[in-house]
């Protein structure tokens, strides 16, 4: 019943149309959590490369990013700073970070050295979810990176550790 | 002497060279194994996992809450005939926006999760979705979309 009802037209509007802003392939979306970033995979010289796309429409490359190729799965936390994707070394495909605050690469190699198909950063950088191949079959498993990144909240969110009070 | 100060520095140079790691959480990690034979595409929030899980042979849309570590109901979204393609959702667990097949076609549509809803979201121009992205507070998508052999990234803005 709710989905006879719910299958109607829904008023979203498309506001901008892929080639109105870059006149090759992207794939693989992944907008910040404040939704001003977005992060996409395009072919540079035939290889499929992380770019980003501000609000006021304009494309960047990513310096740090400019090699390791093939990119895929990239995923971004709410404010943009941190960038998670997957990267190419050699025959290995590695799980990388990088901080834009700072051009830093994290990179996490997995346990049993295991290749990352996707992945997704929480928003707040605190965790990233990883799919795997495992026995023959797809896994999702979850890191916690909260001890190697500070986290990038919403601005106005709550913290998780209280605020230290103003001495009087 | 020096061989002493040497042993005693040489774990905290170890150490500082490899920084912080990440950890694997188990208790999470080991319920995601259970009970599915397969789980690919997760999307994170704060307090949410959204991915795809194969049960008896058939994909489906699956949200823990990562608080409680359980699985929430979807009422509506999974239907029989529908076959889940990418799956993103809002900040707070609200909005999933998925693409999917169903009637051999492929859509793209918004679940409202308070209220059970199901929207189609058209793309203009047509084109066949692959993979989706919400923002933070659901109202802003980006949508892979192939069109005349080529793919476009869509931006849709949510009422």
């Amino acid at each position: 019943m709710l989905l006879a009802a719910g299958l109607l037209g829904c008023t979203g509007r498309v506001e901008q149309a892929g080639d109105a802003w870059l006149n090759r392939s992207q794939q693989d979306p992944a907008l910040s959590g404040d939704g001003r970033l977005l992060a996409m995979i395009s072919e540079l010289r035939g290889r499929p490369t992380v770019l980003l796309r501000n609000e006021n429409g304009s494309i960047q490359p990513v310096p740090q990013l400019r090699r390791h190729q093939p990119h895929s799965s990239p995923s971004l936390s709410w404010n943009g700073r941190y960038l998670a994707l997957i990267t190419q070394r050699g025959q290995r495909r590695l799980a990388i970070v990088l901080d834009r605050l700072n051009g830093r690469l994290h990179p996490l190699p997995l346990p049993g050295g295991r290749d990352p198909i996707r992945l997704s950063l929480a928003p707040d950088a605190r965790k990233l979810a990883l799919q795997v191949a495992d026995q023959g079959q797809w896994r999702v498993e979850v890191l916690d990176l909260s001890e190697m990144l500070e986290p990038d909240r919403a601005a106005g969110a709550a913290l998780t550790t209280p605020a230290i009070e103003e001495s009087p | 002497m020096r061989h002493l100060l040497a042993l005693m520095v040489l774990p905290f140079a170890i150490q500082g060279c490899a920084g912080p790691r990440p950890k694997p959480i188990p208790e999470l990690n080991g319920l995601l194994r259970q009970s599915v034979s397969g789980r690919r595409e997760p999307v994170l929030s704060q307090r949410w996992l959204v991915s795809l899980s194969q049960r008896g042979g058939r994909e489906r849309v699956e949200l823990i809450d990562l608080n409680s570590r359980r699985p929430v109901p979807l009422p509506g979204l999974n239907r029989a005939d529908a076959l889940p393609i990418s799956v993103s959702l809002s900040a707070d667990g609200e909005r999933l926006a998925v693409v999917q097949q169903r009637e051999e076609r492929t859509e793209l549509v918004l679940y409202r999760r308070s209220v059970g809803t199901l929207q189609r979201v058209p793309l203009e121009p047509p084109g066949v979705p692959r993979a989706v992205s919400l923002n933070g507070n659901g109202r802003r998508l980006a949508v892979q979309v192939s069109r005349g052999g080529r793919w476009d990234i869509d931006l849709i803005r949510l009422p």
